[in-house]
């Protein structure tokens, strides 16, 4: 674990003093670029950390939810939409993690109540809401691409800060970007220093015990899985009306897929879901970089041609980071439904 | 401890080592023997409540998401009748466009399903498609083999891309751990872009759009029957039964059902789940390969960039319809190119869009996904028609009882549509159908509760006729609502009078 981290934290080290040497060519754009790249890691990471901590919850609980991507795909819809009807975006926030909720709950009836295949669900889920948010984009906005653009969660602005020179680029941040950090915390203090925390852990752990000390392992697994819907909802809400204003056909774009590999590369604790959040939001911001630099530097238009090879940086540094890891230690009974021992 | 296990599982389980070992007796043999025992076996399986079982299942499943997706359908405004009736006139009209969809569908489905059957996910089989058509459209055009051969070599090079790209995740799932939905997906985004690059620059043929020049004719594989099928369908049913015997037939395939089951115990016996996870997920893409390959050689001639429209994702659906069986999976494969062969139709006739079949689809998947949901509904099925036999006087006002809480479930839902444009009321009728929904299953569970849960509804059906009253002073509307409140209190009284508790169902279990 420790080996990997240091490995991919060279990877990132290596990026960015390739990136020095070649921006001193023209050094009043370097500090300019190091804060656009700060800025760019924060928001990219946001939506993968807070879906990595929803997956923490169920995973933690025992309940496997791959169905994240569909969930934060259906936050990112309900958020807009709302933000549409209502203009008020913070009721899109809203409606974006309840639904994101709601469709962990049927995720949670059909795992935890009916017992099913914690994988299959979760690929349901997947099919689901990308099936439903395109035909409620044509149904809604007539259109099979991008809705219009809405009302967007206005960003927080402190204006001392622009003069500092790197920190300057979070200036403007948007507000669940802190929020998510508070979250970090706080579900830090809930899984480790509440008795809630404590039987979540153990309902996925090892159920029986938990039972016999006569907690109910389902109410366990209900709300593990309902908590990570409610976060992956924020995380697709932030994506769509806090980064973004519009939604676009399955603009999740897999991050719920590599949410659920931070999730795993970060040991399935708080601060490891963090730490992988945002390395690999360094990385999709690292890419966005390479991209505008080949735009605007003629030295890096010949990777114009490789645009292609630089969008996969963050799909292959995930498979690298994956198989980089020694030991991971998933909770013992994740993926398995309880049943109670028969009475006879 | 209860554990639910597909047919399949319950007969490896069930078998000794003894009896394993006979069956590979068997094989030595040869085949006239063994062809007449498996025929002997079907039949007497033919007539067996655990070989219909799973299609009786997979079959309430699609109706149950079919009405979901109606409901769904009306509330954007559509009409589900007509919508449905395009979707079965152009699956039925159109036998060669359904094969046509069914085929790639076939070959994916079987790669998640080979997958499956190893305790693996490959969820990328998306990006192994990419890789292998994209294998097969270069072989098509830059090589140069005489006719029949080069086909055949075409297709070779399209599951081997398609196998190596899975075989690198599970190598890494064998040897490093690497959680394989993971690394299958993310491979499946590097492979998507990766093609595309390969046809926009290396091979790309002069143009607009990004695409590879067309194959050489001596690689086409033949159309079958119509302007749609071709010759892929015949390469797809023999991976049916090439899967079908490594399953039943093979040491390999055995090996990998073993590890899937429980890795450990096959690991105590002595085979090697490392070697079997990575050989699955080569096999599984190179499943997945065949199919873009196939594809690609039959109807596309080139590689276009993004041609495919979720093979991959249905592919998951088809095996999880299916049961992981390959028998299933074809069964299955084409039931989805049916849906897209209809969903074409859908969209044109009754203006639909296509993606309500991906809806359907992934309802389908999650009531799958839980075998128990249908088990119940079997189960109380049956105890109630012994129940309704032994003692009606008391059977008959539960089960009006249930009966009332859903068809008053498609009410309330058929008047939250109509008054759609009224928000609360919209919204009060979805509470009632909801209520009611829940009311169905508390009764029908027979809950102590399911006195409070009947109440809830009525109480629900009593504010909503309120509620019309106040918003629109519709006369109709309000007084059938209203009568489905006294409809509800009549038939809790009968309840009460003539079977309280559920009286005599006790001995009613099937």
């Amino acid at each position: 674990m420790r080996r990997a981290i240091l490995l991919l934290l060279a990877i990132v080290v290596i990026l960015v003093l390739a990136l020095l040497v070649v921006a001193l060519r023209s050094p009043p754009v370097i500090l300019l670029l190091l804060g656009w790249l700060l800025l760019t890691t924060l928001q990219n990471s946001t939506p993968l950390v807070l879906t990595a901590l929803g997956g923490m919850f169920s995973e933690r609980s025992g309940v496997v939810n791959i169905g994240l991507e569909g969930i934060m795909l259906m936050g990112a819809f309900s958020a807009v939409a709302t933000s549409w009807f209502t203009n008020d975006p913070w009721l899109g926030v809203l409606a974006g993690v309840l639904s994101g909720g709601l469709l962990a709950g049927v995720h949670a009836i059909v795992c935890v109540r009916l017992k099913g295949n914690q994988i299959v669900s979760g690929t349901g889920v997947i099919l689901f809401a990308s099936g439903f948010t395109t035909l409620m984009l044509w149904v809604i906005w007539g259109t099979k691409g991008t809705s219009d653009s809405v009302a967007r969660v206005p960003d927080l602005y402190f204006p001392g800060l622009e003069q500092i020179p790197i920190i300057g680029g979070i200036a403007r941040l948007s507000p669940i970007v802190y929020l998510m950090f508070v979250i970090v915390v706080v579900s830090w203090y809930v899984l480790y220093h509440t008795s809630f925390g404590l039987r979540l852990r153990a309902a996925g752990e090892d159920p029986s015990t938990l039972d016999s000390a006569g907690v109910s392992v389902d109410k366990m697994r209900f709300a593990g899985v309902i908590i990570s819907g409610l976060l992956g909802g924020l995380g697709g809400a932030y994506l769509s009306i806090g980064f973004e204003s519009q939604f676009g056909k399955l603009m999740t774009n897999g991050r719920g897929f590599i949410a659920l590999a931070a999730l795993i590369f970060g040991n399935w604790t708080p601060l490891g879901c963090l730490i992988a959040g945002v390395l690999f939001g360094f990385l999709t911001g690292f890419q966005y970089l390479v991209q505008i630099m080949t735009g605007i530097d003629p030295g890096f238009a010949w990777l114009g041609d490789y645009s292609y090879f630089i969008q996969m940086i963050p799909y292959v540094l995930v498979v690298v980071a994956l198989a980089g890891i020694r030991r991971s230690i998933p909770p013992k009974a994740v993926g398995t439904a309880y049943e109670k021992e028969a009475t006879a | 401890m209860k554990v639910k296990r597909t047919t399949d599982e319950r007969t490896l389980t069930s078998q000794s080592d003894a009896t394993v070992s006979e069956d590979l007796g068997v094989q030595r043999k040869g085949l006239p023997a063994e062809m007449r025992m498996s025929l002997v076996n079907l039949g007497n399986s033919m007539f067996t409540w655990a070989f219909w079982k799973p299609l009786m299942w997979a079959l309430v499943c699609i109706i149950i998401s079919i009405i979901i997706g109606a409901v769904i359908m009306m509330y954007s405004g559509y009409d589900p009748l007509s919508a449905y009736y395009w979707l079965m006139y152009g699956a039925l009209t159109q036998p060669d466009r359904v094969i046509f969809y069914g085929t790639p569908l076939i070959l994916t489905s079987l790669s998640v399903a080979l997958s499956f059957k190893c305790g693996l996910f490959n969820i990328g089989p998306e990006g192994q498609l990419f890789m292998g058509s994209m294998a097969a459209a270069l072989v098509g055009y830059l090589v140069a083999l005489p006719i029949i051969i080069h086909p055949i070599v075409c297709l070779a090079a399209g599951a081997i891309a398609g196998g190596l790209w899975a075989f690198l995740p599970g190598l890494l799932k064998a040897y490093r751990g690497a959680h394989e939905v993971v690394t299958t997906m993310m491979l499946s985004y590097v492979a998507i872009l990766f093609t595309s690059w390969l046809s926009s620059y290396p091979f790309k043929e002069p143009g607009w759009v990004s695409k590879t020049p067309l194959i050489d004719p001596t690689a086409i594989l033949p159309h079958l029957f119509g302007p749609y099928m071709h010759a892929g369908f015949i390469v797809a049913l023999l991976a049916v039964f090439g899967v079908y015997i490594l399953f039943k037939r093979t040491v390999l395939g055995y090996e990998m059902r073993a590890v899937g089951f429980n890795r450990d115990a096959a690991e105590t016996a002595g085979i090697n789940p490392r070697k079997n996870m990575a050989l699955a997920l080569g096999l599984s893409g190179g499943l997945a390969g065949l199919s873009g390959a196939g594809e690609i050689l039959g109807y596309h001639y080139r590689f276009v960039a993004n041609w495919s429209a979720g093979y991959g994702w249905d592919g998951i659906t088809a095996a999880v319809l299916g049961r992981n069986n390959p028998w299933g999976c074809l069964l299955a494969a084409i039931f989805l190119g049916a849906l897209r062969a209809g969903g074409n139709s859908m969209s044109i006739m009754a203006q639909v869009p296509a993606e309500m079949i991906g809806v359907v689809q992934g309802l389908i998947v999650l009531f799958v996904a839980a075998p128990r949901l249908i088990d119940w509904l079997a189960n109380s099925g049956v105890s109630y028609a012994i129940w309704l036999k032994k003692s009606p006087k008391n059977a008959i006002p539960w089960l009006t009882a249930a009966g009332y809480g859903i068809v008053g479930a498609f009410y309330a839902i058929g008047y939250s549509v109509i008054s759609i444009s009224i928000f609360p009321l919209s919204m009060m009728f979805l509470l009632t159908s909801i209520a009611g929904l829940l009311s169905f299953a508390m009764t029908f569970s027979r809950y102590q509760t399911s006195f409070a849960g009947h109440f809830f509804y009525v109480g629900c059906w009593l504010t909503a006729g309120i509620l019309v009253l106040a918003y629109t002073g519709s006369m109709a509307l309000a007084l059938s609502s209203l009568a489905m409140c006294a409809i509800g209190v009549v038939v809790w009284l009968l309840v009460i009078a003539l079977a309280p508790k559920g009286a005599g169902i006790r001995g009613c279990r099937p």
